[in-house]
């Protein structure tokens, strides 16, 4: 990807996709501002025209003035800031299908050293935060304006007190900036803090069945709250740090207005300005503190975008579980997978040939190694040694994805989605093939019974309004019904009851004929509906036969899978 | 043609019974009762703050001396005193309001972590049977985005409304000091902002409830779509999920617009209030200079003083926003501590019988609603030390009398008693639903017993047959392990589930199917590390592994919510019931009969 992966470069990103609103949000928020710094200098004017000699018809035409620039004031309000909502909106939704997109990349990655809830996070609010700097950014622009346009009203009515103003703001500008930085720091571990105190919560109530089992809901809460207050603790120094910046501000301010006022006077008694100038000059020192805070504020939003940014960041430029491959495996796949001297973590030396259209088990004495087998199978990493292929491919010339549209793991924790029972069997099927043979072979039948609604009966999210069997047997359909040259089922039916286990068993070599199919499980039902199994023992493969002979002449397997 | 009107009536029931959400009444007291630990605090920072703005005000009657003197021509030097005195008003505003706001801030985050906190724990206590009922994503969204709401609201809207409605009062009162007609000519533009926040908070409340179910939708999208990438990858459903949430994205944020263009159209109608009062004030300025009752100085001062409104005007009413989100959020946390302690903590089955029983179980039925019977008058008693193993086809309420015996879950009908021990807890549950917590694997094992030494977490870790692979972690012990952690494959996850319930010490220990989640290979070690860990103990377990029912001392064979057959695996197997199917087809034989 050539897109600049910075942190810097996500903000340009989000901010020049808005550019057309961010323009127009800037310029109807000028007129705001400008209308804003009008409404001090007519208030003056009135003061000078109507009220110190009073005239009635002065009065009654200067309100005239007063309710047009009301009416300027208020639209361009409204319009603008419409423009900078949806400016940030949108922009905070398009980086959110960035991360998305990212984590669901076929190199994958994203995830590691972040947990979902944090990566939610990501996509959630740190989306959110920089997408608001377009909004605050349209405000900044506009209170820019809002300062020049009351410095350039001060010039016309007297030279000396307009750059007073003009050289004064910046002056406040620069300080107020100078002054947010320390609040960049803190903002950020704020931030830290606070999320990592959240993501505490959120994994406890994750776990809550768990904690109730063990009777530790007391000892979790201890936990709990010394996180809470560390927390609490932070966001305190922050917060002090934040009215430490806002009562500076304010004595800045109001040093700026005495001095205004001390110029203005004694420029009304030596004659050179009239009093309704000196009332302007005042009401704009009033007025000005307005959009200075603005500013101040952006920039505090500009800190807190920067460190959601450079998360984003982060996420989006994470390196892959595995690097290359563009090739596509042949097609159609004749579905012949080959092991070559496979070595990665507990594995050694593995040589093994699953002929198109077998039926193979493969029982692993360590669960360590069957997960490493499973990960290399599905290109979630690359073997240190020796390779997988596929139809006389090495898989790591593979494109991921293409890989994966030729061969499945079903992975033993796969997760459903929420949707109905029909949705989730056929998430991954052909389109308009019938879900029926792979749901007759994983007995989903049984569960659509129980499920109110039946098949078209929503199973809650990730299917958590199923039982751990009937889960599994759901992502067994799905795999099944995915119909892909290679299956690899990883344990199917370890929460499903006997019977059910050997109805399945009959399933799946029915619903598979044909079809290179692989199962890593030490079940004796399945194995025995598989044409040959290979023992993985100490990471290695130490015997291969039909399932009957190893239970008979073979100890170590006997242990497998009987007792 | 006959019709059966009642068979047509079998309408899904899908929606979740939420966690409920306090009253209005009910938030404030909690609320009350949350701040009241910190009067003091709250007194002195509010204190703090009135003194803030209140010099603050001292800036216009300043501004106006200031024009009174050039209005008289009086010589420059007097314009010394009120100069040095906006200074010392400038200096003395910004310490103030430094202090008041840090006050208000450490108040505000210490009545959040308080909330938070009792939130947490009301949570964990809930009964199982009720947080599956609300399903698990309406616990997370209130931990994570409620909280978040308040806090935000705690951070940023409590310390602005606090200053912005002391500078509307203070305001209003100085201006009634200066002559009161300037404050009833101020008070015109009251009835355009009260009705326009009607107009406003009438909408919001629809206009918001719907932003906070988008928003909630899309929540729980991205956690699936995110927490099951690997799955999604796997299956090739990149599309699908990315389209599915880009939609649900979508949605929140046209529904964002839609609240956008609510306080818009908010912000217009409070400019209307602003030019009626500022045109009023004005006026009357008008009339009170021309027949001398004020000097020009005191009606530039009220027109001042009005024009420096509308800043803390328009930040209270657009506050009103936050504080109704917070409020929404509140009220949703509140729901959960204010939760009786009846309705969260069991009265716990009974503990300490006479008999040499460790768990009887009386005549316990037990129903997930009407008609949902899956107990009927179940019996059951384990004797001291026995090991007895449950068995039957799934849905045949194997699980739920297990969490009646842990005590997790309480019956419907009948009783269930566990003898005491000699340190609580008396029962563990272990079930396959394997989580490990975030943080090093020494603090997921202090859960069970938070004051376990290093030497202990070892011994259980041993007793499992796990202490090999933990201390070959990266870190050991201190490895951090859970999500963002090190991954514990499912059979080290529950072997670690299993150490917990050897630390915890339990007289009575219950497994459900405690052994599945890890996959078959997995299992046989597991079963190992389960029988090591239930040494010693009475046990109920799970299984539909039958090797475990082979080692229990007695096997009890549940069918559609009833124990049909109960002995030992020998006795069972040659009986020709219902066990007997069970084992040919388990033993997995092709020649196992079809059930």
């Amino acid at each position: 990807m050539g897109a600049d992966m910075s942190g810097r470069g996500v903000i340009r990103r989000a901010v020049a996709g808005q550019r057309r609103d961010v323009v127009v949000g800037s310029l109807l928020g000028a007129a705001h501002q400008t209308g804003e710094a009008l409404v001090p200098v007519l208030i003056g004017l009135i003061v000078d025209r109507a009220v110190v000699r009073p005239d009635g018809g002065a009065l009654a035409l200067w309100l005239v003035v007063l309710a047009v620039v009301y009416a300027m004031l208020s639209y361009g309000f409204r319009f603008g800031a419409r423009a900078g909502e949806r400016a940030a909106e949108q922009a905070a939704h398009q980086l959110r299908l960035d991360v998305v997109r990212r984590v669901l990349a076929p190199h994958g990655g994203a995830e590691a050293g972040r947990p979902p809830g944090a990566l939610v996070n990501v996509a959630t609010e740190d989306a959110r935060r920089v997408g608001a700097l377009n909004m605050a950014l349209t405000l900044g622009i506009a209170a820019v304006v809002g300062v020049i346009a009351g410095a350039v009203l001060l010039l016309r009515a007297s030279v000396p007190l307009g750059l007073l103003v003009l050289i004064g703001a910046p002056v406040l500008m620069a300080l107020g900036h100078y002054l947010a930085r320390p609040l960049e720091h803190r903002s950020q571990a704020e931030q830290e803090r606070a999320a990592h105190a959240s993501g505490v919560a959120a994994d406890l109530v994750a776990g809550v069945r768990v904690l109730k089992g063990l009777r530790a809901e007391s000892a979790a809460v201890a936990r709990y709250r010394s996180t809470s207050q560390a927390s609490r603790e932070a966001n305190v120094r922050a917060a002090r740090a934040a009215a430490l910046q806002t009562g500076l501000m304010l004595t800045l301010t109001g040093a700026f207005i005495a001095l205004v006022a001390l110029v203005g006077g004694r420029l009304v008694l030596s004659g050179s300005i009239g009093l309704g100038a000196l009332v302007s000059a005042v009401g704009l020192a009033l007025f000005l503190p307005g959009p200075i805070a603005v500013l101040a504020w952006v920039g505090a939003e500009l800190a807190k975008a920067r460190a959601s940014a450079a998360r984003i960041a982060d996420v989006l430029a994470a390196p892959g579980e595995t690097t290359g491959g563009t090739t596509e495996p042949a097609t159609p796949a004749s579905g012949e997978l080959r092991l070559h001297g496979l070595g990665h973590a507990g594995l050694h030396g593995i040589d093994l040939t699953v002929r198109p259209g077998e039926h193979l088990g493969i029982v692993v004495t360590d669960t360590a190694d069957a997960a490493t087998l499973l990960h290399c199978l599905a290109r979630r990493c690359d073997p240190d040694r020796g390779h997988v292929e596929l139809d006389g491919t090495p898989v790591t010339e593979l494109a991921p994805a293409a890989l994966r549209s030729a061969l499945l793991v079903a992975e033993h924790d796969a997760q459903l989605f929420d949707g109905t029972l029909l949705d989730n069997v056929t998430a991954a099927a052909p389109a308009g093939a019938d879900p029926q043979p792979a749901m007759d072979a994983a007995a989903v039948d049984e569960v659509a019974a129980t499920l109110p609604g039946g098949t078209s009966g929503r199973i809650g999210e990730r299917g958590s309004s199923l039982s751990g069997g009937q889960r599994q047997r759901v992502a067994l359909a799905r795999a099944l019904a995915a119909d892909r040259p290679v299956l690899v089922i990883h344990d199917p039916t370890t929460a499903v009851d006997a019977a059910t286990e050997a109805r399945i068993a009959t399933g799946i070599r029915r619903a598979r004929t044909g079809r290179t199919t692989v199962l890593v499980t030490s079940s004796p039902a399945l194995l025995a509906a598989t044409d040959r199994v290979v023992l993985i023992d100490g990471g290695t493969i130490t015997a291969e036969a039909p399932h009957e002979d190893l239970v008979r002449d073979h100890p170590v397997y006997r242990t497998a899978v009987l007792t | 043609m006959t019709t059966t009107p009642s068979a047509t009536s079998g309408i899904a029931d899908d929606s979740a019974e939420l966690l409920p959400i306090a009253t209005g009444a009910r938030t404030r007291a909690a609320l009350r009762t949350l701040i009241r630990p910190d009067r003091g605090r709250a007194i002195l920072g509010l204190g703090v703050l009135v003194g803030a703005t209140a010099v603050g005000l001292l800036v216009q009657p300043l501004l106006g001396r200031i024009v009174d003197i050039v209005a008289d021509g009086r010589p420059a030097d007097a314009l010394t005193l009120p100069v040095v005195l906006l200074l010392v008003v400038a200096v003395v505003q910004g310490v103030t309001t430094t202090l008041g706001l840090t006050q208000v801030a450490r108040l505000g985050e210490t009545v959040l972590a308080r909330l938070r906190e009792q939130f947490i724990e009301r949570a964990l206590q809930l009964p199982a049977d009720r947080l599956e009922r609300a399903g698990a994503g309406d616990l997370t969204a209130r931990v994570t985005g409620d909280v978040a709401r308040v806090a935000e609201a705690v951070r940023s809207a409590l310390p602005e409304m606090a200053r912005s409605v002391l500078a509307i009062v203070l305001t209003l009162g100085a201006m009634a000091l200066l002559d009161v007609r300037f404050l009833l000519a101020a008070l015109l533009a009251v009835p355009v902002q009260a009705l326009t926040a009607r107009w406003y908070v009438t909408r919001a409340v629809t206009v918001y409830a719907d932003q906070r179910v988008a928003n909630g939708a899309q929540q729980q999208q991205l956690l699936e779509t995110i927490g099951g990438a690997v799955t999604v990858r796997g299956h090739r459903l990149e599309e699908q999920h990315t389209e599915k949430s880009a939609a649900r994205s979508r949605r929140a944020v046209e529904l964002t617009m839609r609240s956008v263009h609510l306080v818009l159209g908010f912000y217009a109608r409070l400019h209307i209030a602003e030019y009626i009062g500022l045109a009023a004030v004005l006026v009357t300025g008008f009339f009170l200079v021309r027949d001398g009752s004020v000097s020009i100085g005191t009606a530039t001062a009220a027109a001042l003083y009005f024009h420096s409104l509308f800043g803390p005007v328009n930040a209270a009413l657009v506050l009103l926003d936050d504080a109704q989100s917070a409020a929404a959020g509140l009220a949703r946390l509140v729901g959960v501590t204010d939760l009786k302690e009846s309705a969260v903590r069991l009265p716990h089955h009974r503990t300490g019988s006479t008999s040499e029983a460790a768990v009887t179980v009386d005549a316990v039925s037990h129903a997930y609603g009407p008609g949902r019977t899956v107990l009927h008058e179940v019996a059951l008693t384990l004797r001291a030390g026995e090991h007895v193993a449950l068995v039957g086809t799934s849905g045949a309420g194997k699980s739920t009398l297990a969490r009646l015996v842990a005590g997790v879950q309480q019956p419907t009908g009948g009783t269930v008693s566990v003898a005491e021990g000699k340190t609580a807890p008396s029962v563990v549950l272990v079930t396959q639903e394997v989580h490990v917590f975030t943080g090093t694997l020494a603090d997921d094992l202090r859960l069970a017993r938070p004051d376990a030494t290093d030497a202990d977490l070892r011994t259980a870790l041993a007793t499992v047959h796990a202490l090999e692979w933990a201390e070959a972690l990266p870190e050991g012990l201190a490895t951090v392990v859970g999500e963002g952690g090190h991954r514990l494959d499912p059979a080290r996850a529950q072997q670690l589930a299993l150490a917990r319930l050897v630390l915890a010490d339990p007289p009575v220990a219950v497994l459900d199917e405690a052994t599945a989640e890890a996959g078959s290979a997995g299992a046989r070690t597991l079963e190992r590390s389960a029988e090591a860990a239930l040494a010693g103990r009475t046990a109920l377990v799970v299984a539909h592994r039958l090797t475990q029912a082979v080692a229990a001392d007695r096997i009890v064979v549940l069918e559609a919510g009833r124990v049909v057959e109960s002995g030992t695996h020998d006795e069972l197997r040659t009986a020709d019931g219902p066990y007997a199917a069970l084992w040919h087809a388990w033993s997995g034989s092709r020649a196992a009969p079809h059930l």
